[in-house]
Formats: C-alpha cells, structure tokens, sequence
C-alpha cells in the first residue's frame, strides 16, 4: 500500500464584510478518495477550494495536512507540501509553450530546469498532449487547456489535487474521457482529488462520496445514490437554485 | 543535414544569443573601421545603454513589471566606482568625506566597477525586500519614488557626491571595444537567465501571478532574483559611464536617461531579449541621424532640422510603435532558427473569450 495522506477541512467559515460564503464546512479526504463537491451557483464551492489551497484564509476553523494546520502556509508553500489545484478560467501560461506550461510547476518547487521538462513531457505523453508540447498555450483548444492545467498540477505527484470544474463547457464524449482521466489520476498518482463540478452526470459516476453545498452551508453528504435521492439536494437543484 | 541532429538542435536552441552577440560585434567592427572619432563615442554610449536596456529587459521582461528605478542603479554603480578609481590627488578636493583608506587609494577600473555592480545589487536586495511585494501601476510608482529618493539623495550628499556640481578627473577607459565586451557579458546573462529554472518560474508569473503559485512559484522571491541580477549590470553600466565621461553629475542620473532606456525597450520589444538589443540599436542610430541633422549637412540641398529634434524624433517612434506595433519591432519574439517554421502566437489564431 501507499502512504496514507489526509487532508481534513474541520469547522471552517468564511465571511466577506458580513456575507457568509462558507459556513462551518467540515469535510475529509484521505489518499486515492474521489469526493464530489456539488452545489448550485454562489454555493461557495470555489471558496472551499480557495480555503484549502491556501488562496483565502478562514474567518473560523482551520485546515490539516496530515494532522498539521495549514493557517501558516502560502499558496506556493502549500503546493510545495502536496497540496495542487486546477482553476476553472484554466489559467494557463499563453504565451508560453505547453511543455513550459507544465514544467513550471517543476522548477517553482525547485527542481532544475532539464528534470522539470523531462517530467512534464513524461506527463503531457500520457495525458495525450505531447504532439502539442511545443505550441503555444493560447492557441489551444478548450478541451486540451484543461489537460494542461490538469497535468500542470500532477507534476511531483501531489498528495491531493483539487480540480475546479473541470467539465464545464464539455460535450458528453468529452466528460466520458474526462471521467476516465479523473480515475487513471487516482490510480496512478495514488492520491486524493477532490472533483468540483456542475455536471452531475459526471460527479455521480466518478465520486465515491459527494459533498453538497448550497448558499455556503452542507447539505448533503454520502454516497452518490443516497444524495440523489435526498429532498435537500434535489430542492436546492430544482427549487431555488 | 540531418534536421534533428543535436548539434542543430543546440545550435537552434543558443541561436538568438549567437546572432545578437554577431549583430553587436558586427556593429562595432564596422562603425570602428571608419575610424570617426566622433561616432566612435556615440557609439560606445549606445553600448553602455545597451547594457542598461538588456539589464532593463532582464527584469521588466521576466517579470511584467515595469520599473521606472534602475537608473538610480546606475548612478549607485558609477560614484561607487570613481569613489575606487578617481585620482587620490583629485578625491581629497570633490569628495573629502570619503573613508580615509579610499582617500588614500586608488584602484583599477574593472575590479572597482564590478565592485559598483555588487553595490548596486545589495541596494536592488534591500529595496527589493518592499518593492517587489507590489504589483502592477503600485510597483511602477514605487520604483519611480524609489528613483526620486536616491537622487536627491545623491544630490545633497555633497561630500561624497559633489551634490550639483561633478565629480572630475575620472580616468576614461571606456572605449567601444570594452563597452562591446560589457554588452556581449550582458546579453549572455540575460539569455541564459532567461532560459533558466528562475527565468522560466518568472515569466509564468508574469503571465498569471495567481497559477503561478498555485505552481509552487514563489513569486516575490523570483521578482527580487531578477531586480537584483538586473541591478547589477545597471550598476555595471553606471560605472562604465563615469569612465566614458570622464566626470559624474547626479543630474545625468534622472529622467532623460530613465526615460530613453525605457523607450528603448518598448520599441523593440519589452517581452524578448532580441526586443532589447534591437530597439538599443535602432533607437541609437536613428537618434545619432537627428543628431546630424540638427547640426545640418548638405545633401545637394543644405538640409539642418532645428535643435531638439532628436527628442521630437524619439517622441514619435515611440509613438508610432504604441500605435501600430504595442510588441515593439520584434513582435515580442525571439530571432529565432530561421529555417524551420516556428509556430509563435501572433501566427496562430487565437481563442476569443
């Protein structure tokens, strides 16, 4: 077996001038877990993530790495110890090639320059994206930006990955590759992702629990058949929204 | 010849740092065989300004912000070296507060202005501790102030710096042929700093600060490597100057010289190194063509532009690039391997959104 990494966000909320966007959220995820996060619009999905990545410190509770708090930490630091994310605009270098697209993640965690793009072409060749390498990154298609960004934040193996929506805008066919890429992640890198996504198609197939959200605040939490099924879920999704 | 074969690709990969270095040396090789006295010391202003701008490059370049501030390092690196190089007899006169063991010394120029780089530099680490933690117009403006401190700074320093009037009796050792060497070290630092694990984590910071450090990028820590790096060869260059001159006043050190360098760099290209080079040497010369002709020459007809013309011609070119051309004449690329097509961003349609 693997080593066993867990990452537990225990009690947090995140308030903006009196706006509450996160609600004492408390959720965990251990190594080669798939955990959905759903919830309509402004549900403070990408406030959680932000949380846990290190972009947005909490009003209350804390995260753990491993046991450890997280409050100290930056957003390069965090990522340094394991913790990756992917964004939903992708966010990607444009002006640069592919291949540096993803060796940055590489030498930013101080590896040198010739070992981060020998990984980064080892990992563009299996997500399928080596024949692109040396384009420019602003000239790719939709679909392969977010396999860039996606293979970007696999580079030195992390302990979790974070995808952000990674769905959106993707046509059946393509959510059926990405389905498969999100598992061939987990069972290659060993790690925990944490899927955030609209489309429940995907999420329901993928995750092995899913984790609900609505105006900040959980409202589910479980196993995909259950949370189908829960009159919470199905009320914030057709009713309100 | 076999198209992958790695000769060719090392040969493409150092490519644009072996066609500037030849553009420059051929540059000087020509103008110097003429042997004109006069064109011979434009041209080694315009090879100490290409030190400068390619310093300029290393930071403003990499890391997207601009800086309005490293003439100030300029102006740190030159009095640092003629504080070591001045005559002793003509030291005790301009700058008597000087420490007694320089008052009674005086050294080689090229250890004492490599010595005016590393003083530049610890400064450039200092400030950079405060400056590179902003980002945007808030840096520019705060090496712009960072420039406006240091040079009335300098100027009431008077005995250290001579304040308004000058510092004398600099011996010039600046020739064309030190300033080409200055240059090609320059050049060589900024390409393979550029190409660099530093370089690369800078630019990526400089495309989106926040994927950056989601990517492990440190991003104030890899501004400050560039400002320091780049301060270096700015306080290089100063001391370089002194030794052209031959005297050092603190109002060389402020907004003319900011300002030049700067449009240097945007009309060839603010994101590339070749940006640098080329718009240092297409700027100099057009500026040195105003120059003739604001003296006046006859070419059948008398021809003589009035005085100033060369700030008006700068003026415009500028212009012209902002208007037409915003990534400056080398469209913000590399020269690069020219027989094999290259995709590059302005060639490939790009994604609206």
């Amino acid at each position: 077996m693997k080593r066993q990494d867990t990452l537990e966000i225990s009690g947090v909320t995140v308030r903006f001038q009196g706006l509450t966007a996160i609600d004492s959220v408390t959720e965990s995820l251990v190594s080669g877990e798939i955990l959905g996060l759903i919830g309509p619009n402004g549900a403070g999905k990408t406030t959680l993530v932000n949380v846990v990545s290190g972009f947005q410190k909490p009003t209350e509770g804390s995260v753990l790495l491993n046991g450890r708090t997280t409050g100290a930490e930056t957003p390069h630091s965090l990522r340094r110890r394991g913790v990756a994310r992917t964004f939903q605009a992708g966010r990607l270098f444009r002006e640069m090639s592919v291949l540096e697209n993803v060796a940055v993640a590489g030498v930013g965690m101080g590896r040198t320059r010739a070992a981060a793009h020998a990984e980064a072409m080892e990992l563009l060749d299996w997500i399928g994206l080596a024949p692109k390498a040396n384009l420019i990154a602003g000239a790719l298609p939709y679909t392969d930006e977010r396999r860039v960004g996606i293979a970007r934040a696999l580079m030195q193996s992390p302990h979790f990955v974070l995808l952000d929506e990674p769905a959106a805008g993707m046509s059946d066919l393509e959510c059926d590759e990405l389905m498969r890429l999100v598992r061939d992640i987990r069972d290659r890198f060993g790690c925990g992702v944490l899927l955030i996504e609209h489309n429940m198609r995907v999420v329901m197939e993928v995750c092995e629990r899913i984790h609900v959200l609505d105006s900040g605040r959980t409202i589910a939490q479980g196993k995909p058949e259950a949370v189908r099924n829960d009159p919470a879920v199905i009320e914030a999704y057709l009713g309100g929204g | 010849m076999e198209p992958n074969s790695p000769f060719q690709r090392t040969l493409r990969e150092f490519w644009p740092l072996l066609i500037l270095s030849a553009l420059v040396t051929a540059v000087v090789v020509i103008i110097q065989a003429f042997g004109d006295p006069i064109v011979s010391r434009s041209l080694t202003e315009a090879l100490i300004r290409l030190v400068v701008v390619v310093a300029l490059f290393i930071f403003i370049g990499n890391s997207g912000l601009m800086s309005f501030g490293h003439i100030a390092f300029m102006m740190i690196g030159a009095y640092a070296t003629a504080w070591q190089t001045m005559p002793v007899m003509t030291k005790g006169i301009f700058a008597p507060g000087l420490p007694e063991y320089l008052l009674q010394n005086s050294h080689h120029w090229i250890p004492a202005t490599l010595i005016g780089g590393v003083a530049a530099s610890v400064v450039a680490l200092v400030a950079g501790l405060a400056l590179m933690r902003l980002s945007g117009i808030a840096a520019s403006i705060g090496t712009f102030a960072f420039l406006m401190v240091f040079y009335s700074f300098y100027l009431q320093w008077s005995t250290w710096t001579a304040g308004q009037s000058s510092l004398v009796g600099l011996p010039m050792t600046t020739t064309p042929w030190v300033g080409l060497v200055f240059s090609l070290v320059a050049i060589a630092v900024a390409f393979f700093y550029a190409r660099s694990r530093f370089g690369l984590a800078l630019r990526a910071s400089r495309e989106d600060a926040v994927a950056a450090q989601a990517s492990g990028v440190n991003v104030q820590v890899q501004r400050l490597i560039a400002f320091v790096v780049s301060a270096f060869l700015c306080g290089l260059a100063g001391g370089l100057y002194g030794h052209f001159l031959g005297l050092l006043t603190v109002d060389t050190f402020y907004l003319p010289l900011t300002f030049i360098t700067i449009a240097m760099l945007v009309v060839g290209g603010m994101n590339s190194l070749s940006g640098a080079v080329v718009g240092t040497l297409f700027v100099s010369f057009a500026i040195e063509i105003l120059r003739v002709l604001e003296r006046g020459v006859t070419v059948g007809v008398p021809v003589k532009l009035p005085a100033n013309s060369a700030e008006v011609g700068l003026g415009i070119i500028l212009l012209l690039v902002l208007i037409f051309r915003r990534t400056g004449i080398t469209r913000n690329q590399e020269i690069y391997w020219p027989w094999k097509p290259v995709v590059s961003v302005s060639s490939v349609t790009r994604r609206q959104s």
